[in-house]
This record gives structure tokens, C-alpha cells and sequence, in this order.
């Protein structure tokens, strides 16, 4: 853990490790993971789709070495499914197998009582920690060093289940009938993302750090592309991003993310372009807009668009 | 520097960031973890244990600027560094030991500690700058270090006026400070109340200031009124039935694993979400409480996804698409005005309007079917036609019906009220926000 713990020593480490792993963060994002990390408290992360706030996650995981657990949230998610499971398959196969052990025990008996008093004995055998099927959130809890648990889009599951993790998140314990109290050996740090398809409930928003991440400014996104797509030319990559920026202007549906300027990106390398032009980003446009409407509506802006990217790029 | 810290938290408060007391200790060990210097740092810190949304974070973001421009007027550069060599000082005022010393921590630390004192959060109006200008002079000891020039300059020698000169420097520096400061108070503490800070945010649904409060209120109420819906099956619920063995279920299991009860089932109630009907009167005779209802209507809409909305005068059309399609305010005007609907607007006929009802749209009617009638059951002395609302009260899994008269009025002249009201599950007064709470809270207490 002193590792970690070095790793985390000034706020300028905590941006620079991430950008080792691949992540740009920006001073605020680095801000709220080293404030997170010293307070011991959840982050939830807000912002439009598309920005990197399940990638900050995941860097953070590769940035401290440590695991990464995931649990994607849905409607109907339940503990079940989000904490633990009773492996009722080995169970059955088990009581199959020791049926001889089981006639054993009870022979001599001779009463049903008696049976049953002697099989008492044994009775938490099958719900021992061996038939015990960890999901996420018990797994994050029993990860030795520690791990990186996300909660991913936390607002698409129910009100009972973000009630459910409010309780993990603030004793980081959970308590199974049949086995007593599971402590966190070492507290899991804890990323929530939310697209706000739901409001959150006010109780879970207090209990976690709250960033937004919005988009990028255009020397930020530059980074994030020169970082993720190598052997982009400096000039092609200020021109996209500028670009992009102009097209987030728009009144369209779906704003590009960052990750569809990446993969426009890498296109346009595959491509061996040197330059924007309006041929090109025609025939590219699909890449980081999806909704023909969209489109349709850029298209008809494409030559002061491209003009002004070209311009402002030099 | 922990008394700063709360002075900006009930700042925070004031503009109407909710901070709770577990989140003034998480700021607390955040600024103890950034300290004051760095500004940056200090503000994401504090951003991230504060602020919980993006509007709270815009707000944030004003009260920040403003509060802690008050330190930067002190705090940043506060030219001492070309000091006369000060063999011997003879004032006595603090403020001509401090300027003369260099020590610009000490006069922050005095500057901030007179404001504190002369309450200067309390600066409500241009008129009182003078005022408080006075004050802090007067806590900070101004006079005496006019009483310490005016000697400095009386005794001669060029040690002394260089002295003087310096001091007249640096008083003439503070007084501009105090006024700055001063300024930005009256600018922060006076915006948050003319609300033009909440201004900003609100500015994409212009409703009057009430009426913005007053949905805020409504969303609130209704969003506790669905999720009590929704609560009726709900993990407690659930729980509360474990304890009920489901025999035929774990019977029909064991064939599996050859008789032996070995996969106990156990008795459970389906989840079921709420489906809602609304059906709310748009006519002249509800006019001055229609807004209120729409609003209701609206802010159901967005609470629930299933959800059909209707509503009518003279007969009834459905109204739910226009929720998706406009905003708000929008939304409310054609509602209102039944603009772009094949809405009647005549006189209100309840009997026709709940046959139009349910002759084309009883199929959204099943079990789990809540139907919320919002109208004042005044009907022009038509035919109530009560087999209508008979006919939806016994598809649907209750009836509510929302009126915004008092029951004393119900049947009286041409209310149809009472000839309704054996059907509905429940009959309510509800024209202000105190009776929707009620209802919220009956149906609370039903559970």
C-alpha cells in the first residue's frame, strides 16, 4: 500500500502517473483523484458520454497496479447479481457425492429427530465461504491490495439498489446471513459514473467526491490525441481538433466525444492524410457522427467549417 | 483558517448549494490537504466535497470568484518590499508597524479579522459602503496611523518624511483595497438576493421567479408521490414476504433434483412499475388553477416513462408527445391554449370527455393502472355520464381524482362531483401545494 501511497504524494504525480497510463487528465480531474485517494471516498463522475469517465477509472486502476472490478449497472440489477451468489450447482453436486458420507452420519439413528439433530451438527457446511460465488462488489471488498471498483452508469439502475450502495459505500462491509460480516481488507477506491438519465438520490451524491468532466479545450484534446493515436502529424491534429470544437458548436443531436475524435483520428492516419479537406472529412464524417440528421447539418456547413479549421490550425 | 472556510460554506448556503455537515468536514480536511495557498488547488478541493451537481458547481463557481477575492485584495501582492530602512519607529498603530515591518501576513491576518468583525457579509444596499468603509477603517486603527504620518511629517529630517511618504503610499493602497473589497461584497451578498445569481440557470425556462420555486416544489412533491407508487414493490416489500414458502413452486423445483427440496422457492410479489393516466381539465372554469395542474401533469411526465396524458374541454385528446417535444414553458402555453390540438375549447363537458376516454383510449387502462383526474367536475348541466367514469374505474387499479374546489362545493349548482365520487378510490381538494403534500402524504400513510 506504501506504494500507492507514494504514488499519490502531490497532486502533479497523480497527473503525471495517469498520463503514463494513457490518460490526459486535466488539473481538476487530477485534483478530485488525489483528494479522493486522501479522503478514502468515492468519486461520482458526471459529464456527456463520450468524455473518459469510465477511462479515468481504468487509468487510475493501471496507475496504482491494481485491479480493476467492474459492475455495469442496469434496470433490475440486484444484489444477486451486484454482491454474491450461493453456488447452488457445486451445493447439489456435493450432497450427490457425500450422500454415502451423509447415510453414514446419520445410521444409528432412529428417529427423524434424532436425524436431524445429528445433521444440526453439520448444518453450515454447504454455506461456507467454499459455496460462496462473489460478484463486483464483494469482490472489490475482498481484494487484498486493494482494487479499483466501477460503478458504472449508476443512474440506469433502480432507486432500492443505489439505496443498496449507499450502504457498501459508507462501511464498506456487508454482512451475509449465513456467514457473518465481510470487512473491506483494504478499501476498494471507488469510481461512479452517471449519464444523468435518472436524478441521482441526493444521499449518494453527499456521500462521494463530485467531479464533471466536460469537454476538452482544444490544447487538452490535442494531447489526448497526439497520446492515443501515434504518428498523427502535428498539423493534421490541430486541424481535426479544431474541427471537432467548431462541430460541438453546432445545434446537432449527438455532440462528437472525445473518443469519436480518436477514432476519427486514427482514421485519417490510416488514410495517410496530411490535411483536411472537404473530399476528406465528407467521406469521414460517419466517424464521429452518427445520426443522419447530423450529418445533414454539417454537411451543409462543411466548406466554413474545414476553411476555419485550416485556418486557425496554422 | 477554519473560520474562513465556514464564513464561504454559509456563503454557499445562502445561494443555495446544499451542504450537509459530513460534507463541511470533508472541505475541511480537503483545505487542510490543499491549504490556502494554492488557489487552484483549494478550489477543485473544495469543488469536489461541495458542489454535487453541475448547477451546484456553476453556483460554486460565482461564490468562489467572489469570496475569495476578498483575500486577494490583501492576500496577493501587497507592496512592502521597498521599505524605508526603518532605524527607529516611533509609531505606535499597529498599521504603521506592520507597513514599516514588511509584514503582509500580519496585515492580512488584521484585515480579514476587522472584516469579520464589522459583519460585513451583512452589506445589503450601495447606500451603506460609507458606512462599513468607516468601520473597518476604525477596527483596522486608520486614524492612528494618520496621527503617526502627521508626526513623522512634523518632526523633518529626510528619514522621517521618506517614511511618511511611504506610510501616505501604502494608506492611500489600503483604502483602495478596503473599497474593492467592499465593492465585491456588496456585489456577491446583494446578487444573491435580487436572485440574479440563480438568474443565469434559469434563464433556458423563463417562468417568473414564484413559479420557478414553486415547480422546483412540485417536482419534488410528485417525484415522492411516483416513488411512493413505485415503493409498493419495492425491496421491503420483497423481504417482508420471504419469510412465505412457496410450496408448489419448491415441489414442482425438487423433480429436478430427484423429490428433494432442495431449491426452496419462496413467495414473492411481482415488480410491477407504475403506469399512470392523467386526464386533466383545461377549460375557462379551472382557469386561474390550470397552470398549476399542467404543471403537476408535467412534471409527471418526466418523473414516469409510462405515463399517457390527456387533456380536454369540450371533449378529450392526448397530449403525451407534447411533453417530448417542447420545453416547458412551451409545452404549457399550448396546452393552455390547445394550439396545433384537435381540442374543442367550448363549454367543458366531463360525460363527453370521459367517453371520448373510453371509447378510444381504454386499452391503456389495465391492474396496474393509475388514473389521476384533475378537473373541477363542472359540467354546464350535461349529462355527467358517471357509466364512463364507472366503466374506468373498474378497469384501472385505483382513481384519483384531484379537485380544486373544497368538498363543501362538490355537487353544488353544476358540479358533477358527487355523482363521480362513488367511483374514485380517493377524492381530493388540491389547489395549492400544501393539498398536493397531503396527498402525497395520504398515500404514504395507506401504505
Amino acid at each position: 500500500m506504501s506504494i500507492v501511497t507514494e504514488k499519490f504524494s502531490t497532486v502533479e504525480s497523480v497527473r503525471l502517473g495517469l498520463k503514463d497510463v494513457g490518460y490526459i487528465a486535466t488539473k481538476q480531474i487530477a485534483h478530485t483523484v488525489y483528494l479522493a485517494f486522501h479522503l478514502g471516498k468515492p468519486i461520482l463522475v458526471e459529464g456527456p458520454a463520450g468524455v473518459g469517465k469510465t477511462e479515468l477509472s481504468k487509468a487510475a486502476a493501471s496507475f496504482m497496479g491494481v485491479p480493476l472490478i467492474r459492475l455495469q449497472c442496469y434496470e433490475g440489477l440486484d444484489e444477486s447479481k451486484a454482491l454474491y451468489e450461493w453456488k447452488y450447482g457445486k451445493q447439489l453436486l456435493y450432497t450427490q457425492l457425500l450422500k454415502d458420507k451423509l447415510n453414514r452420519i446419520i445410521e444409528g439413528e432412529t428417529s427423524l429427530a434424532e436425524s436431524i439433530d445429528r445433521l444440526h451438527q453439520y448444518d453450515d457446511i454447504f454455506f461456507s465461504p467454499q459455496f460462496l460465488e462473489p460478484r463486483p462488489l464483494l469482490k472489490a471488498l475482498q481484494e487484498k491490495d486493494g482494487a479499483v471498483l466501477l460503478v458504472d452508469e449508476v443512474d440506469k439502475s433502480d432507486d432500492e439498489f443505489e439505496a443498496f450502495l449507499l450502504e457498501i459505500l459508507s462501511d464498506f462491509q456487508v454482512s451475509i446471513p449465513e456467514i457473518g460480516t465481510i470487512e473491506a481488507t483494504s478499501r476498494p477506491f471507488v469510481f461512479l459514473t452517471s449519464n444523468s438519465t435518472r436524478e441521482l438520490g441526493e444521499a449518494l451524491r453527499r456521500r462521494c467526491l463530485h467531479l464533471y468532466i466536460s469537454f476538452p479545450d482544444q490544447k487538452l484534446e490535442r494531447e489526448i490525441v497526439r497520446t492515443r493515436v501515434p504518428g498523427i502529424s502535428e498539423r493534421l491534429t490541430g486541424q481535426l481538433v479544431s474541427f471537432i470544437h467548431q462541430v460541438r458548436k453546432l445545434d446537432i443531436k449527438k455532440l462528437p466525444s472525445v473518443s469519436e475524435t480518436i477514432d476519427w483520428a486514427k482514421t485519417l492516419v490510416l488514410l495517410h492524410a496530411e490535411n483536411l479537406d472537404r473530399d476528406l472529412v465528407r467521406e469521414t464524417l460517419n466517424t464521429f457522427l452518427k445520426a443522419q440528421e447530423d450529418i445533414r447539418i454539417t454537411e451543409e456547413k462543411l466548406h466554413t467549417l474545414t476553411e476555419h479549421a485550416l485556418r486557425e490550425a496554422t | 483558517m477554519d473560520r474562513i472556510l465556514e464564513n464561504f460554506i454559509t456563503t454557499l448556503r445562502r445561494s443555495g448549494v446544499r451542504v450537509s455537515v459530513a460534507e463541511t468536514m470533508d472541505a475541511l480536511r480537503a483545505a487542510e490537504l490543499s491549504g490556502y495557498g494554492d488557489r487552484g488547488a483549494l478550489k477543485d478541493f473544495l469543488a469536489a466535497s461541495l458542489a454535487k451537481s453541475l448547477l451546484e458547481k456553476k453556483m460554486f463557481e460565482v461564490c468562489f470568484r467572489h469570496f475569495f477575492a476578498i483575500d486577494d485584495v490583501v492576500g496577493e501582492d501587497f507592496p512592502i518590499e521597498n521599505t524605508p530602512t526603518p532605524p527607529a519607529v516611533q509609531g505606535t498603530a499597529f498599521l504603521t508597524q506592520a507597513f514599516l515591518a514588511g509584514d503582509g501576513g500580519g496585515l492580512t491576518l488584521a484585515f480579514n479579522e476587522a472584516a469579520g468583525r464589522v459583519d460585513i457579509g451583512s452589506i445589503q444596499s450601495p447606500t451603506q459602503k460609507g458606512l462599513y468603509m468607516q468601520r473597518i477603517f476604525q477596527e483596522l486603527g486608520l486614524e492612528s496611523l494618520d496621527r503617526d504620518i502627521q508626526r513623522l511629517t512634523e518632526e523633518g529630517g529626510q528619514e522621517a518624511l521618506a517614511q511618511a511618504r511611504f506610510l501616505e503610499v501604502m494608506r492611500d493602497n489600503l483604502i483602495a483595497r478596503v473599497r474593492n473589497l467592499i465593492e465585491r461584497q456588496l456585489e456577491l451578498y446583494a446578487r444573491r438576493r435580487s436572485e440574479e445569481l440563480s438568474e443565469g440557470y434559469m434563464r433556458s425556462a423563463r417562468l417568473s421567479a414564484l413559479e420557478e420555486r414553486d415547480l422546483a416544489r412540485i417536482h419534488r412533491l410528485v417525484q415522492k408521490m411516483v416513488k411512493q407508487l413505485k415503493d409498493r414493490y419495492s425491496r421491503r416489500q420483497k423481504a417482508a414476504r420471504r419469510g412465505h414458502l412457496d410450496f408448489k413452486k419448491t415441489l414442482r423445483q425438487s423433480v429436478t433434483y430427484g423429490g428433494l427440496p432442495f431449491d426452496i422457492r419462496w413467495k414473492s410479489k411481482k415488480m410491477e412499475r407504475p403506469e399512470i393516466v392523467a386526464i386533466c381539465d383545461v377549460s375557462r372554469s379551472v382557469s386561474n388553477v390550470v397552470r398549476f395542474f399542467l404543471l403537476i401533469l408535467y412534471s409527471l411526465n418526466e418523473a414516469i416513462s409510462r405515463i399517457r396524458s390527456f387533456t380536454f374541454c369540450s371533449n378529450l385528446v392526448e397530449v403525451s408527445h407534447l411533453f417530448e417535444k417542447y420545453p416547458l414553458i412551451e409545452a404549457l402555453a399550448r396546452l393552455k391554449s390547445g394550439a396545433g390540438l384537435p381540442i374543442l375549447m367550448n363549454r367543458t363537458d366531463y360525460g363527453i370527455s370521459l367517453c371520448d376516454f373510453r371509447d378510444q383510449y381504454s386499452d391503456c387502462l389495465t391492474k396496474r393502472t393509475t388514473v389521476i383526474i384533475l378537473g373541477d367536475a363542472r359540467n354546464n348541466y350535461w349529462n355527467p355520464r358517471t357509466e364512463a367514469l364507472r366503466f374506468i374505474a373498474e378497469r384501472c387499479k385505483r382513481l384519483i381524482w384531484l379537485n380544486p374546489e373544497t368538498p363543501s362545493l362538490w355537487g353544488s349548482g353544476d358540479s358533477e362531483m358527487e355523482a363521480y365520487l362513488p367511483y374514485c378510490t380517493m377524492a381530493r381538494e388540491c389547489n395549492t401545494l400544501g393539498h398536493l403534500e397531503k396527498v402525497v402524504e395520504y398515500l404514504l400513510r395507506k401504505n
